[in-house]
């Protein structure tokens, strides 16, 4: 388990999906948030037990909506 | 870094030859990537008079210049070919995520030229690059082969995949090269040129990041286009029942003005294409009944049945190509439309819904469901073969096409059942469907009515589905571009939306002007329409899509991207000078495949010749031959022959190649 995830801003976020192809691990999928009048899907961390923490995705991402989270208790 | 690699892969299908070259930095500061470098390659390593479908023949995956840096609707690839249609330049353009998946592997693009002996796939990370045995997959439809093939090399990285489905595997010549699901780089025929090949798929599976010059300026830009899209809405009460009334307003209308491309984002965001379903119809936009009808035909009762709140009641989400803030896209539920045998589909676009639908005089909106996704697994252009359909309707209404050459089916107007069953034949390639499986052109010469009216293409290309009879401007790029019959490179709604007169100093300001204006030749309308055909390219060099290119250049700044992401400090001006340049190349090859310009003209009914006798382009015929030519003098071609000049190669560096 990483001790950094992402975390995405929804209000935000353009849904375009940067995030998802820039992952090397694909952690990341685009699902529904319930945000959205338009039925856009945007993206999630589907597999938080391969994500590395790395951070590419929140470097990639466009219009700087992810920041990298500190989990706590892990090393 | 550089938003490109700087590093094309080349892959021989005959000797197994596989190998990296490297690309030196002048060539993109003078073609971008995407369209450009595709132009750039296959110029020179094409042979002249290749077949084909041959070896000799070179398909590109092209990435475009912006894919993968942090700007938005930049994440379009290109296929280049030499079109097995038309002889003469061909490439086809496509979304969905293969695009950066090139660059993630190291490449800015693959070329693939040779015939493998037997059918093979390549598969390329960011270490390797081999061909693998497709045999077990070869006559796959699209999606089954598809969803195979990213399970056999599923690793850390989920792969993307393009591919041929059935039609291209049997070289039909309206087949094209299918990615994520069912997204078609569609036109020019390239899904023949990769079964050709015996190349069913390119698998990709790279994790190198895409690096650019100044990202924090890149997204900086991409910010204001994101919060600009956030707000492009309309009230909810406003439903898609209102797009007959709008057409008609803009049909009736005398006068034409700039428009804030805004509005193309509200509609795309909202609907996607299928808002244009019933406006155009109403409008004048949509051709029916094979181009010889109107709204008259294809009225209210019919017309209703396409509108496009319809089809949002069958979508489950909306599907956003990589790096798009737009999200035309959708992803359907048409268990229902296709009785069971399929689940979801790429939500049916505007085009499809045409050729289906008003060209074919249909209204059974289910069945043009089901007929998007046969033809998306099989890998067929859904303009092309709904377009050789209403042609072949149109062959039985007068006799061409009996019943019993038709199988028995009854091909009368608008019967559903039957264009089912005839698009089932088409890419099965039985019985009347061989006949038909290669598009309006072949079919026409092998039914013996090559030159009859009914016969409608550009250049022996089925037209995408806008009206040059409703805009001129439009037929002058059906006519002029190396891919005839292209809708999606310029028109007076595309002009008047764009406002490149605000940043390009040649480019001719569009004020407030009559509609009948556009049907005479004019220096100023053939201006207009050079500057849409530099700034296509452009587009297509950066992996830019259509509908941002709509938005117009003060929402979505492509000149400020390319600066930001290549650190080259052009002016509007010298891009549009690279897009001349582009576009010449392409012009340059279909010359050097002894491919005659003039050749690309319309077909007289699609210029009116004679004209409509009823609905919203009554009356009107577009002088094609006139306008073909002082648009070829105004790039700088021979007016007569549309050849480039010697002066112009000469000005753009294009003499040396």
């Amino acid at each position: 388990m990483a001790n950094k995830i992402p975390v995405v801003e929804y209000s935000l976020c353009a849904a375009c999906g940067v995030c998802v192809t820039a992952c090397p691990f694909s952690c990341l999928e685009l699902s529904k948030v319930g945000i959205d009048r338009y039925n856009k899907v945007y993206p999630v961390l589907a597999s938080p037990g391969t994500c590395t923490g790395c951070g590419i995705c929140a470097k990639a991402c466009p219009v700087e909506v992810i920041t990298m989270q500190v989990l706590a208790g892990v090393p | 870094m550089k938003a490109y690699t700087g590093k094309v892969l080349f892959v021989n299908l005959t000797t197994g030859d596989i190998h990296a070259e490297t690309i030196p930095d002048e060539v993109y500061e003078n073609y971008l990537s995407g369209v450009g470098l595709g132009a750039y390659i296959l110029y020179q390593r094409i042979p002249a008079g290749a077949d084909p479908l041959g070896p000799d023949n070179m398909l590109g995956f092209v990435s475009g210049l912006l894919t993968g840096t942090p700007s938005l609707v930049t994440g379009r690839w290109m296929a280049v070919f030499k079109s097995p249609i038309t002889g003469g330049w061909g490439d086809a353009n496509c979304g969905g995520t293969f695009s950066p998946a090139i660059k993630q592997c190291g490449y800015d693009a693959i070329f693939i030229n040779g015939v493998s002996p037997t059918p093979v796939y390549l598969f390329v990370d960011s270490n390797t690059a081999v061909l693998k045995d497709a045999t077990s997959v070869w006559d796959m439809d699209a999606d089954a082969a598809e969803k195979i093939l990213q399970q056999d090399n599923l690793n850390k990285k989920k792969p993307v995949v393009a591919l041929i489905g059935p039609a291209g595997v049997k070289r039909s010549l309206i087949s094209g090269i299918v990615n994520d699901g069912g997204r078609l780089a569609a036109r020019s025929g390239g899904g023949a040129v990769m079964g050709s090949k015996n190349l069913k798929a390119v698998v990709l599976a790279g994790v190198k990041p895409i690096g650019c010059h100044d990202p924090a300026a890149m997204k900086t830009l991409s910010k204001e286009l994101s919060q600009k899209m956030r707000k492009f809405n309309l009230p909810g009460f406003v439903k898609g029942g209102i797009f007959p009334l709008m057409g008609k307003m803009m049909g009736g209308m005398k006068r034409a003005l700039p428009m804030d491309g805004a509005m193309a984002g509200i509609l795309m965001k909202r609907w996607g294409t299928i808002s244009n379903n019933t406006l155009g119809i109403t409008s004048g936009d949509t051709p029916i009944k094979n181009w010889k009808g109107s709204v008259v035909d294809f009225n209210h009762s019919y017309y209703k049945h396409l509108n496009p709140e319809k089809i949002l009641k069958v979508e489950k989400q909306k599907y956003h190509c990589y790096g798009c803030a737009i999200g035309c896209g959708g992803i359907t539920d048409i268990a229902s439309a296709s009785s069971g045998e399929f689940t979801e589909s790429h939500k049916v676009e505007y085009e499809t819904c045409t050729t289906f639908g008003s060209l074919s005089m249909n209204k059974d909106l289910d069945s043009i469901l089901y007929i998007n996704e046969l033809l998306n697994r099989a890998g067929m252009d859904t303009i092309a073969a709904g377009s050789t359909v209403a042609f072949a309707l149109e062959c039985y209404e007068n006799g061409v096409i009996t019943p019993a050459m038709a199988d028995g089916l009854d091909l009368s107007w608008g019967n559903a059942q039957s264009i089912i069953a005839l698009v089932k034949k088409m890419i099965a390639r039985d019985g009347i469907g061989d006949v038909l499986a290669d598009g309006v052109k072949t079919a026409a010469a092998k039914l013996g009515v090559t030159g009859q009216p009914y016969v409608v293409t550009a250049g022996g290309v089925e037209p995408g589905m806008h009206d040059s009879r409703f805009d001129p401007l439009l037929a002058i790029h059906f006519s002029v571009d190396p891919t005839p019959g292209r809708h999606t490179i310029g028109s007076a709604q595309y002009y008047d939306m764009i406002h490149l007169w605000e940043k390009v100093s040649w480019a001719p300001p569009s004020g407030a002007y009559l509609k009948a204006d556009e049907y005479i030749p004019s220096d100023k309308l053939a201006v207009k329409s050079v500057a849409l055909s530099c700034y296509k390219e452009l587009v297509d060099g950066s992996g830019g899509c259509l509908f941002a290119m709509m938005l117009g250049v003060n929402h979505w700044k492509l000149f400020e991207w390319l600066n930001a992401a290549t650190g080259w400090q052009k002016t509007p001006d010298e891009y549009m000078e690279i897009g001349k340049r582009i576009q010449t190349l392409r012009q340059m090859f279909t010359i050097k495949h002894n491919v005659d310009p003039m050749s690309y003209k319309i077909s007289p009914r699609m210029a009116g010749v004679p004209p409509l006798t009823a609905g919203p382009n009554k009356g009107k015929t577009v002088p094609i031959e006139a306008m073909m030519k002082l648009h070829w003098k105004h790039f700088g071609w021979e007016e007569q022959t549309g050849e480039p000049t010697t002066a112009t190669k000469t000005q753009l560096g294009l003499d040396t190649l």
